[in-house]
């Protein structure tokens, strides 16, 4: 299943600078997995060594967070990956 | 009751039925506190002192400096090589002679925040390091200050406000960063018009909190993208393991906000972007300094393409090779994408290294940024 993922400033670097990219994956853990694939290093820059949210991260499916990674998607689900930003 | 003067000032205000005298007179008791006089500083202290809030105080250490006046609209070319807090000042009183603005040309740190935070009623963070934002966030829930936070990064902003006692706050959303990991707008650029929309957002907060109307963003993330022009909300809730707020906080003071460390601080080791390990290795070839580069792949993968100074110690060899690693030279481990790479350095600091680094994204970044030739083989 393909999903929009918005993409946020600080890791366009990964996406050639597209603020929003498509990934299928019925799970985020699989959609981060297909993620890497097109763009080779941006799991790391998300998820640590121990397969957790890296803390200056924040995964959204549409408006809300998943309970877990594997919690699946639906159809039509949107994902925000969301940086802390320290601009002002 | 509100003077003449007053009555014409905040006329339009006055019409609103959210408003009236009363709310008025509210806005002219509030106290608020904007840490940095900067891009998202000066357009929320502008309309804060327009709106007739009675306390501005503005926390700034800088100088005017002509890169900064693209955006930061409460200097102007004859405010260059200024402070920041004193010319905030005398701008604000211009603007509305009525109410009282108090300069902090200082540093906000552990040692000052309490004292400076604590006479106000409301915070907004306009600051540029993140370390600030911590702990200036982590104060406003010590001290149960409402706090209205707002950050931004080349096109695009996010904001939300913490209400003491009702709702989450700013480290629930994201328990930890380093500064070096998220650039600022020094380092990445930034469109000189969003922190105006972001600044502007944070006065509408405060005046709304102070007042007591509307919705606050409380427990809610506002994110602005403005090459889309397109507004985003995202919902979040209060951590109970958050470290300021939870349950069982472990940060009680401004000491332990500083203590409870940043991923760079906490571990010493450093993130290097491709660009920045280039210049290191050339200064280092230059100058002779110390560093040395190691390559924590497996041989098979060493081979098929790897930096020319690199040496290579795989991951799994690592703790019983440490000891050819000299104590004095900078330590930069690099494998495939990073993750190697940070195990290795996390060992070398429990081993007692302490220069350490490692390439982030590894030989996958440099190839794709540096050098497209470079062989970079599978795991």
């Amino acid at each position: 299943m393909k999903h929009v993922v918005r993409i946020p400033g600080p890791l366009r670097s990964y996406t050639q600078d597209a603020a929003q990219v498509q990934a299928s994956g019925d799970t985020l853990v699989e959609l981060l997995a297909a993620l890497d694939r097109a763009h080779p290093g941006m799991r790391f820059r998300i998820i640590d060594e121990q397969d957790r949210i890296r803390p200056h991260i924040r995964i959204f499916v549409n408006t809300r967070e998943m309970p877990t990674l594997a919690t699946p998607l639906a159809a039509g689900d949107e994902v925000h990956l969301i940086c802390a930003l320290s601009g002002g | 009751m509100l003077s003449e003067d007053e009555r014409a000032r905040y006329s339009r205000h006055l019409l609103l039925p959210e408003f009236g005298e009363a709310g008025q007179e509210k806005l002219r008791a509030a106290r608020v506190l904007v840490v940095g006089a900067g891009g998202l500083g000066s357009p929320a202290a502008l309309y804060l002192a327009a709106a007739g809030v009675g306390t501005l105080g503005l926390v700034d250490h800088d100088r005017v400096d002509i890169s900064n006046l693209q955006r930061q609209v409460l200097f102007d070319t004859a405010s260059l090589g200024a402070g920041k807090a004193e010319t905030a000042r005398a701008r604000l009183r211009a603007l509305n002679p009525l109410i009282d603005v108090q300069a902090h040309s200082v540093e906000l740190r552990a040692s000052n925040a309490q004292s400076l935070i604590e006479p106000y009623d409301l915070v907004i963070d306009g600051s540029d390091r993140l370390a600030t934002r911590y702990l200036v966030n982590d104060l406003c829930v010590l001290l149960k200050k409402p706090l209205v936070s707002a950050a931004i990064h080349r096109f695009e902003g996010q904001a939300m406000s913490y209400l003491p006692g009702r709702g989450p706050c700013y480290r629930c959303l994201f328990p930890k960063s380093a500064d070096g990991v998220v650039p600022n707008c020094a380092e990445a650029g930034v469109l000189g018009v969003l922190p105006g929309i972001l600044g502007s957002l944070q006065a509408t907060e405060a005046l709304k909190i102070v007042l007591g109307i509307g919705t606050p963003l409380a427990g809610r993330l506002l994110t602005f993208d403005a090459l889309a022009m397109s507004w985003h909300e995202f919902s979040f809730t209060r951590r109970a393991d958050c470290a300021v707020c939870g349950d069982a906080p472990s940060i009680r003071s401004a000491n332990d906000s500083v203590a409870a460390g940043l991923d760079n601080s906490s571990s010493g080791i450093e993130r290097l972007e491709p660009q920045q390990l280039q210049a290191l290795l050339a200064s280092a070839q230059s100058a002779a300094a110390a560093v040395t580069l190691v390559d924590v792949r497996a041989p098979r993968e060493y081979s098929a393409g790897h930096l020319r100074v690199a040496i290579n110690i795989p991951l799994p060899d690592l703790s019983r090779r440490l000891v050819e690693l000299p104590l004095d030279s900078q330590l930069i481990f690099i494998c495939r994408s990073g993750g190697r790479s940070w195990a290795a350095a996390t060992q070398a600091a429990g081993a007692g290294y302490r220069s350490l680094a490692h390439l982030e994204g590894g030989m996958l970044a440099w190839a794709a940024t540096l050098d497209p030739s470079m062989v970079v083989a599978p795991a």
